[in-house]
């Protein structure tokens, strides 16, 4: 048009390095640096919101554990220790793999940044496969959370004599249960950003999603790492 | 152009936290079938908080991340302590004041003192009982304690 009235759009008013306006750049953030920074911090106000969360059922074991320590240790002979050591290993191998993940990204290696991930919800699965045989077994022989206890079968029917045995079996599965949501949880939020990633969406310049996930992924295993030789071993 | 600031996760630094979670791992599991008493509970929350540490330090880059978030997670972590701990002040030593007396243990030390200085005095035969000495009672003759 003849006439020059300014329809240009605004250049974002950035430092040099980004002349154009970056897709992912929101205009509230002076760079994409700050806008990472504060994202960063946001998520690791929310792990820890979630650490308070896990941390209100860990004092309901710390407590109950210190009245009553002979019926937790006696309950706690029933859990399989090898699965427990199983699924630790394995979410540990997850956490190592969603790590794996950030580090592609950040070094512009899409495919195996969406393979990691691909890898750490088939890992997080596996997790849940052997939480639902341990639960299984449990239910199977009577061994339910709260009111509905009635263990029978020869490894379990002692433990109806023993009081205060049904607390922690219902600690047991709230704890686990809650934990085991958060993972499932986690394996939708990966796989949605494993999505993203195939589809381009992430670059070593963006990728706080990925990372975000990270961590989240990382408290999902932090939670474990403790449940496991509370509830399993002690 | 690719951000600078950025530290990149080395991939040899991960594979290595990684294998020292599986070596405490199996540590951890191997303590469990050690007796260690009342050293069981601290031993198995230390190796898990070693590992715990691993892990946000270095997976999760608190090691090579912007200060305020490593403050952030931990202040955090105080207050879960302030949590347990002062929740276990109350939960563990519940009925500990069950047992207190209008007196001082002073005073009841030295009512012990005096009652037993009476009983000294006594010879052995006030102080045989005999059966008129029993509160009137329907059946009594049956043996056994007697005491309401």
């Amino acid at each position: 048009m003849a006439t020059d009235t300014d329809t240009a759009p605004a250049p974002a008013t950035t430092d040099v390095d980004h002349d154009h306006h970056p897709a992912h750049l929101e205009h509230h953030f002076v760079s994409s640096e700050q806008q990472f920074d504060s994202a960063k911090l946001g998520m690791w106000l929310f792990l820890i919101t979630e650490v308070l969360l896990f941390s209100g059922m860990f004092v309901a074991y710390a407590v109950y554990r210190q009245w009553h320590p002979e019926a937790f240790a006696e309950a706690s002979t029933t859990l399989n220790t090898m699965l427990g050591t199983i699924n630790t290993i394995v979410l540990l191998t997850s956490s190592l793999t969603v790590a794996l993940s950030i580090h592609y990204i950040q070094v512009d290696k899409v495919k195996k940044c969406v393979y990691s991930l691909l890898a750490t919800i088939a890992l997080a699965g596996g997790f849940m496969v052997i939480k639902y045989f341990e639960y299984t077994a449990k239910f199977e022989h009577g061994v339910y959370p709260g009111g509905l206890f009635e263990p029978h079968g020869p490894k379990y029917e002692y433990l109806a004599q023993i009081p205060y045995v049904p607390q922690f079996f219902s600690i047991y599965f709230v704890m686990t249960g809650i934990h085991g949501a958060h993972v499932v949880i986690g394996m939708a939020v990966i796989a949605w950003v494993a999505y993203r990633a195939w589809q381009g969406g992430f670059s070593s310049e963006y990728y706080t999603p990925v990372e975000l996930t990270g961590l989240y992924w990382h408290l999902v295993d932090i939670v474990w790492i403790f449940l496991f030789p509370m509830l399993y071993l002690i | 152009m690719s951000d600078d600031g950025h530290h990149v996760l080395p991939k040899a630094t991960l594979f290595k936290v990684f294998g020292g979670l599986i070596v405490l791992t199996i540590l951890t599991v191997a303590v469990a079938y050690v007796p260690l008493g009342p050293l069981t509970v601290p031993v198995a929350i230390g190796i898990a908080t070693a590992k715990a540490t691993l892990v946000v330090l270095f997976f999760m880059a608190l090691y090579y991340d912007n200060p305020v978030n490593a403050l952030t997670f931990t202040i955090g972590i105080i207050m879960v302590l302030v949590f347990i701990t002062f929740t276990m002040f109350d939960t563990a030593f519940r009925g500990d004041l069950g047992n207190v007396t209008p007196q001082t243990v002073q005073e009841i030390e030295r009512e012990q003192k005096e009652a037993q200085e009476q009983m000294d005095q006594l010879s052995p035969e006030d102080l045989r009982v005999a059966p008129a000495d029993y509160p009137d009672r329907q059946g009594a003759g049956d043996g056994g304690s007697g005491g309401n």
